[in-house]
């Protein structure tokens, strides 16, 4: 080697292990220990996985009411676009036969409801809605100014068709008394939301901050007059405006709307009983065939009560390790056979 | 050889598809040149061509707009650009631009890159030739001037050992009767000299005020790529003078042992023999490519379908749900039905799903290609020490295909043999000399040499001629009466021409190696042949000079196979000298020998099945009386008008009998090194070799014996040597019926039926038994490759284990390869050192220059070069197979992963309402292919490995799979495309599954559009980076390094797009804000991922397990092999060159043509300062320069009088 490299010194630098393909490497081999072991481990890991899922999902309790017919008057009534300043409000009694243990959130859930479709989810300004430029209509198309040339704030179809029921749940102790359940509207967004992507434009006075704007064309009333009761709560970072505005992937999805403020009656959760409803029913979802319902449920670590991943763990587990077995049968049937080519 | 007069056409036809595209003169076809000497204005109303040189493409002008036009000649580019239009269009477009302009660039701008530097090479190539000087006879004086600047019409002077700048008649030259010898390697590949001779007379115009004064004028054929034919007529003071190709030196030759010449330009720059018939630089697709191409244009297709059916999907989702969801959101201003709306989602959605026809494909490939060629490149393994030249692979876009070679076409000389003829051994009197032994009496080894012979004792010895075995020297040296006659026989029998620059340095001028060799060996052992006379030849024998009186020359020809002197010696005996093929010269032999003819004959045997050339040397003593009789007879032949060959060979043979043998010579021709065993392996790894030479069938056998590519162990050797159509097909039909005949006793009695239509035929001779040779003539090959003759030829030789094919020129070498190419539909491979070699080497799918030798004609038409035959095993089966594997691995993950990507989309499309919504943020749509998942698979398509190297070589049944294409096929490619949709169905579904139903842990909503997209996401690039790591067979540090780090990027990357900081600035752009931290933060989105990761990737290594178990192929059983004797040390094989007894093959292996014989008796080329002026007759001198002009006519008269003198392969 040392002749070959004073030879021709200009050839010594190809002499190195990546340039003569002799780089040290590992061999991936598929040998049978590997593998079945590690379809073995597999199998057994997917199994565990998937039993517990599926017990903390078991563990959770839910009830989900679709108030689309039983609210049917309010329906008929929204068809209508002339009746919109009228108010119409509707009760739906349930019974809680076990009580709900722990914090219970309560969600409104629509079907066939596309927040997923191209032209929608980009519908938005996101410089407006962070409150760097409230004038800034940038994608929002059809909903970016009113016909006199306005700016709308917030605009686009998102915010433009954001969901607007008022949903109250009442306990009702007996037939006299109901108590209306305290509820939280805060701690429903992702803190990033609420802090960086949501932003009231810098002024003191709130009103004065849109001055110049127009509200979205479906609103009854202005962003900053959303909730009347909290006034932190107004204006863009508004937490039930932000969570319409995270849009969902599919045409069925569940929001967030209110979490059990646990206090008095409801420290350890809902108690069994009877309840009831009271919807302000705003958003018309019959006009497009969709759907709508209240969902109240409580939670585990791994979510809501929802058993395809724990189902889907599990049959995995099983056929990974049914797998195995059979691999196992083969490699030892043909163990015997495998070819090992003669010494030279 | 002669090709019948009716087939000129032929030969036209097969050159068309070569033929250069010239550029013609602005008035229209050339018809016929033109050209008076010394009248610069008068040729340049003709516009020829100029002396220089263009093969560069661009300059620094057109660069930009003519590579740019070529790149978007390549249907991918312009598909890219298309896309990239249409998203453009707002109402269409569901992506940002640069999704796709930056891919495009980026691919763009490698290719261009490599172009240029190209490109700069042949610009360099170009000047470099261009500005060779040469001397220019202008206005009477001789100016330096450079090749460029030579017209058509010039007068050019050369010197000794100059190259000749363009195709000149020859005038003068310093060599007596205007003769001068050229060499032609360069343009035939032949090593020999041969004479070129001025018209009588011109060849007076000795002195440049004569040439100046010299204004004849040439009128001649167009330029034309016929190097063995020109016809032309010179006009000069009234007269009418015809030329042929014996007066022309051609562009390339070089000027040998003459001290100057002068020419006049006939043709110049492109117009020359040699660029004419360098032909076109043919662009090279590889079967992969055509693949590629085709298996793109499917995807395409595929990609429509998809289309169509979102689009129709759309419109009826516009129709039912989306007419009424126009409250949230109405239709975009242009829209104004739900087909429309279709139409524009189709539109839409081809955007989104064109990453299924990847553009970083093709720079990929590129890149991985060039990353296998500088493996080549670097390979200490193919760099020849001795001559200091490294393999090159000098395109990059054929590695691949090197492991898919089914066939292979060698030239002989220079590749498979180094033309070096070495005196090797040689039997004299019954004793043999010349092997080679060891200490203990063994026969020894090549590498375990003693030193060689020591020749010091002669001061006239040549230094380079090695002997090894001592006693021969010995044997001279005590005076044995045999040994010495033996060499003063080689130093006086033959045609050699002696040159003595200085006292003592001797030049021999040999018509053919084994001449030169043969003389080199008297020389070296004391039998100095020092000069010649026409009429003496003085030879220093042992260190006295002794002159014998040379009475008669019977040269060597083609049927005589034999070549004889008669001299007188000092002391007057008369004696005849005699070397010739041992199956002829036996015959002739005196009875009285018989005990020594046997030891001989064994010798003979025993050399042959060395391999070795083989000589009879015999000698026979003449009294006075009987040999003036006979010269008086050979005289009257001579004269005879008519039929005076016939007459004088049988005056020949009547003195050449009862003969005294001397005993035989045996020349090696030596192979290049390893050539037997780099033949051996290629023909195991099932790669059929072909050789195609221009050398004479004998000496083209002998090679395929030597070099072990004919054994005695085939069941025989068809030789096809027919002269006429019918002949060529009837032996063809033997040959045929031979095979089968054979293969049906063989055959456990399975019958064929007797008529067979040649269709079937092929089937039946495809699995003949047993293993057969095929040796065809240049002759009966033109027949053969005939239209109606070519299928017929083609099943009989791809029948046979090996096919020779002799004195073939080299466009019948291009025309085998593209037979075997149109009807086998397999990988060729073409390789050679010559020029001759060059239209075979660009017709064949991989062109191999042999570099290092004295062309490079075949290097600069080559695809890949290298020094030694030898390396092509390794090229072949070692980068050859890797570089095939790793482009199919390479491919199959490629579309794998691509379709895995993409189909998430189409999916989508029926819960988005197939609104050409995409799954993914658009920057990762722009950078999964560029970033995340690009590195990964190019370590492995660069660095990737299945069994270690010298397993390759071990088990060369292992380069099969690329012969057959299993690697990479339309079946494989659907298996990837299953998997990947298979894996796109699993990445949508699992997510959707999941994010259907759950919340987060803190109960707010899971599935928004944001959290999906970035789970997906990240199981993608999950799921692909672990399916490389289950494809990478060779796990190097750098395979680690891109496979973490490009996880590492990835979440780096998407942490980064996700960031307060970026967002803050282009709130419109980086709409996923703490979208990673919030998602990524879930133990529900981590099993999710984990879930779709075993889903996904469990099957595959199933799959694999299973194969493994149950159908594992070759390289799998070596791993395991392997794996089960790790810790065994690997032997290498050792193949010995096993010494072959049995049939005898004579070597009689000098040139074709007629010897100098004639040219030494007549004394024309002998200088006249050293002649014997007395002696010279005019009869013999006009009876050669006679014969010569007969030939010249001969030649002219008949069209494929060029096929006289086939080129030596």
């Amino acid at each position: 080697m040392d002749r070959t490299s004073q030879g021709c010194p200009s050839r010594w630098r190809d002499n190195t292990a990546l340039k003569q393909q002799h780089l040290p490497a590992h061999r991936l081999q598929l040998s049978a220990t590997k593998v079945l072991s590690g379809f073995f481990v597999t199998g057994t890991f997917c199994l565990g996985v998937g039993i517990i899922l599926i017990l903390s999902a078991k563990s959770t309790k839910e009830i989900e009411i679709n108030y689309t017919n039983i609210c049917a008057n309010c329906a008929e009534l929204r068809e209508n676009t002339i009746n919109f300043d009228k108010e119409c409000t509707c009760s739906i009694p349930f019974y809680l036969p076990e009580t709900m243990q722990g914090n219970v959130y309560m969600y409104y859930k629509l079907h066939s409801f596309y927040q997923n479709l191209y032209r929608y989810s980009l519908s938005r300004s996101n410089s407006q809605l962070m409150g760097q430029d409230i004038m800034d209509v940038g994608n929002c198309d059809l909903f970016g100014k009113t016909p006199n040339g306005t700016p709308i704030c917030p605009c686009g179809a998102i915010a433009n068709s954001m969901f607007n029921d008022t949903i109250i749940l009442s306990y009702n102790l007996n037939s006299s008394i109901h108590i209306k359940v305290p509820m939280l509207s805060s701690g429903i967004t992702w803190w990033t939301d609420k802090f960086i992507k949501y932003q009231n434009p810098n002024s003191n006075h709130l009103p004065s901050a849109f001055a110049g704007t127009a509200k979205p064309p479906f609103w009854p009333r202005a962003v900053y007059e959303l909730d009347e009761e909290d006034v932190e709560n107004n204006g863009l970072v508004n937490d039930d405006f932000i969570v319409w505005m995270r849009t969902a992937a599919f045409p069925t999805f569940k929001k967030l709307y209110r979490r059990l403020r646990r206090i008095q009656y409801f420290t350890e959760g809902l108690p069994a009983g009877n309840y009831s409803f009271n919807i302000t029913y705003n958003f018309p979802v019959t006009r497009y065939h969709g759907e709508k319902s209240v969902v109240l449920s409580t939670l585990t670590w791994s979510g809501g009560r929802s058993l395809f991943l724990g189902l889907a763990y599990t049959v995995t587990g099983t056929v990974t390790w049914l797998a195995s077995f059979v691999m196992m049968a083969i490699y030892l049937a043909r163990k015997e056979r495998m070819t090992v080519f003669p010494q030279q | 050889m002669t090709v019948p007069k009716e087939k000129p056409e032929k030969w036209a036809r097969a050159g068309a598809p070569l033929s250069w595209s010239r550029k013609k003169p602005s008035w229209g076809t050339e018809e016929e040149r033109r050209a008076r000497a010394n009248d610069r204005e008068y040729n340049e109303k003709f516009q020829y061509a100029s002396n220089c040189i263009k093969t560069s493409k661009y300059n620094i002008l057109t660069f930009l707009p003519v590579n740019l036009f070529e790149q978007f000649q390549e249907v991918a580019n312009t598909y890219f650009l298309f896309l990239l239009i249409l998203q453009l269009i707002p109402q269409i477009s569901s992506l940002s631009w640069f999704t796709t302009i930056v891919p495009l660039v980026l691919v763009l701008t490698i290719t261009a890159v490599k172009d240029a530097t190209d490109d700069y090479f042949r610009h360099k190539s170009d000047n470099q030739v261009n500005n060779r000087q040469s001397q220019v006879l202008i206005n009477g004086i001789l100016q330096q001037e450079q090749w460029m600047n030579v017209c058509v019409g010039d007068i050019i002077k050369l010197e000794n050992n100059q190259f000749v700048a363009a195709d000149l008649l020859l005038l003068s030259s310093s060599e007596p009767h205007g003769l001068c010898y050229i060499e032609t390697a360069e343009l035939d590949g032949e090593t020999n000299m041969k004479v070129r001779q001025a018209i009588p007379v011109t060849s007076e115009l000795g002195d440049i005020s004569k040439l100046a004064k010299f204004d004849g004028e040439v009128i001649c054929e167009p330029p034309n790529n016929k190097l063995d034919k020109f016809s032309g007529t010179l006009y000069w003071k009234e007269n009418k003078f015809s030329l042929s190709n014996q007066n022309m030196l051609l562009r390339g030759c070089v000027l040998r042992n003459t001290e100057w010449c002068f020419g006049l330009v006939i043709f110049a720059g492109p117009d020359t023999k040699l660029m004419q018939n360098s032909g076109r630089t043919k662009f090279k697709r590889t079967s992969i490519d055509r693949l590629m191409n085709t298996l793109v244009l499917w995807i395409f297709g595929f990609l429509v379908c998809m289309g169509v059916i979102l689009a129709i999907g759309n419109a009826i989702w516009e129709y039912k749900v989306g007419t009424r969801f126009q409250v949230y959101l109405p239709w975009d201003e242009a829209v104004d039905s739900a087909f429309f709306s279709g139409f524009l989602s189709f539109w839409s959605y081809i955007i989104i799903l064109n990453t299924v026809v990847p553009i970083s494909l093709y720079v990929s490939v590129e890149v991985i290609r060039l990353g296998h060629s500088y493996f080549i490149n670097w390979d200490k393994k193919m760099f020849c020490m001795k001559k200091r030249t490294p393999a090159e692979a000098r395109t990059t876009t054929l590695n691949e295909e090197l492991g898919q070679v089914e066939y292979i076409f060698s030239d002989k000389t220079g590749t498979l043999t180094q033309n070096i003829m070495v005196f090797n051994k040689c039997s004299i009197n019954g004793h043999s000399y010349g092997d080679v032994f060891d200490v203990l009496g063994h026969k020894a080894e090549l590498g375990e040499r003693p030193e060689p012979v020591d020749f010091s004792f002669n001061p006239l010895a040549d230094k380079k001629f090695l002997f090894w075995d001592p006693t021969l020297l010995e044997a001279v040296k005590m005076g044995d009466p045999h040994t010495h006659e033996f060499f003063r026989l080689l130093s006086l029998c033959h045609t050699v021409m002696s040159e003595e620059k200085n006292e003592g340095e001797l030049y021999y001028k040999a018509q053919s190696p084994d001449e030169g060799a043969l003389v080199t060996a008297a020389r070296n052992f004391g039998f100095v042949f020092r000069f010649r006379t026409p009429k003496t030849i003085t030879v220093h024998e042992m260190g006295t000079a002794i002159t014998y009186q040379l009475l008669a020359i019977l040269d060597f020809n083609n049927i005589r196979k034999r070549m004889s002197v008669i001299v007188r010696n000092p002391e007057g005996k008369i004696r005849l000298y005699c070397k010739g093929a041992d199956t002829i010269l036996l015959d002739r032999l005196h009875h009285s020998t018989q005990e020594l003819l046997n030891a001989t004959t064994d010798h003979l045997n025993e050399y042959a099945g060395e391999g070795l050339r083989t000589l009879v040397l015999a000698y026979k003593d003449l009294d006075e009386e009987y040999y003036e009789e006979w010269a008086d007879r050979r005289l009257q032949a001579s004269l005879a008008q008519d039929s005076r060959e016939d007459r004088l060979a049988s005056v020949y043979e009547e003195i050449e009998s009862d003969l005294m043998l001397l005993g035989a010579t045996a020349i090696e021709d030596k192979l290049q090194q390893g050539v037997p065993e780099t033949i051996a392996l290629l023909t195991l790894a099932n790669i059929k070799i072909w050789v195609l030479t221009g050398d004479k069938q004998e000496t083209a056998v002998n090679i395929g014996y030597s070099c072990k590519m004919l054994t005695d162990d085939m069941s025989e050797v068809f030789v096809v040597t027919g002269h006429t159509v019918l002949e060529v097909r009837e032996e063809l039909r033997k040959a045929r019926e031979k095979m089968m005949d054979l293969s049906r006793t063989i055959g456990n009695g399975f019958t064929f039926h007797e008529k067979l239509t040649s269709s079937k035929l092929t089937s039946v001779l495809e699995a003949v038994a047993g293993e057969y040779a095929l040796v065809i003539n240049g002759h009966s090959l033109a027949h053969a490759l005939e239209a109606d003759m070519e299928l017929e030829f083609l099943e009989t030789a791809c029948a046979c284990k090996a096919v020779i094919c002799c004195r073939v020129t080299p466009l019948q070498k291009a025309q085998v390869v593209e037979l075997v190419k149109k009807y086998k539909k397999a990988v060729t491979l073409a390789i050679g050192d010559g020029a001759n070699d060059v239209s075979m080497i660009k017709t064949a799918h991989i062109g191999v220059g042999i570099s290092g030798q004295e062309g490079i004609q075949a290097v600069l038409a080559s695809d890949y070069s290298f020094s030694q035959f030898k390396f092509l095993q390794r090229l072949l089966l070692v980068h050859g197979r890797w570089s095939y594997l790793r482009m199919c691995k390479f491919l199959c993950y490629f579309f794998y992963k691509n379709f895995a990507f993409t189909m998430v989309h189409f999916w989508f499309g029926f819960f988005c309402g197939f609104s050409a919504q995409t799954v993914y943020d658009q920057y990762f749509i722009t950078l999964y292919n560029i970033v995340y998942t690009s590195l990964p698979v190019l370590a492995m398509g660069v660095f990737d490995q299945d069994v270690p190297e010298q397993r390759s070589m071990e088990y060369p049944k292992l380069y099969e799979p690329g012969q057959l294409n299993l690697l990479f096929n339309k079946r494989e490619f659907f298996i990837c495309i299953a998997q990947g949709i298979y894996t796109s169905v699993l990445m949508f579904f699992i997510p959707y599954g999941v994010f259907a139903e759950a919340t987060r842990d803190d109960g707010t909503q899971l599935a928004d559009y944001q959290s999906f997209a970035v789970t997906v996401a990240t199981s993608l690039v999950i799921v692909v980076s672990v399916q490389i790591g289950l494809d990478t067979g060779y796990w190097t540090a750098i395979n680690h390094f891109f496979i973490w780090g490009s996880l590492a990027v990835y979440f780096a990357i998407l942490f980064a797009m996700h960031s307060k900081g970026l967002f803050g600035l282009f709130p419109n752009q980086f709409r996923f804000v703490g979208n990673a931290q919030n998602t990524l933060a879930q133990p529900t989105v981590w099993l999710t991922i984990v879930l779709t990761t075993v889903v996904c990737i469990m099957p595959v290594v199933a799959f694999r397990f299973l194969k493994l178990n149950l159908k594992p192929d070759l390289s799998d059983t070596v791993r395991y092999t392997q794996l089960v004797r790790k810790k065994q040390k690997a032997q290498h094989r050792c193949m010995r060159r096993v010494g072959r007894t049995g049939s005898r093959r004579s070597g009689y292996a000098f040139s074709h043509q007629e010897g100098f014989g004639e040219l030494i008796m007549s004394g024309k080329n002998m200088r006249l300062s050293s002649l014997a002026l007395s002696s010279f007759t005019t009869r013999s001198s006009s009876s050669w320069i006679e014969s010569l002009r007969r030939k010249k006519s001969d030649s002219a008269s008949s069209p494929s009088g060029g096929a006289d003198k086939p080129l030596k392969g």
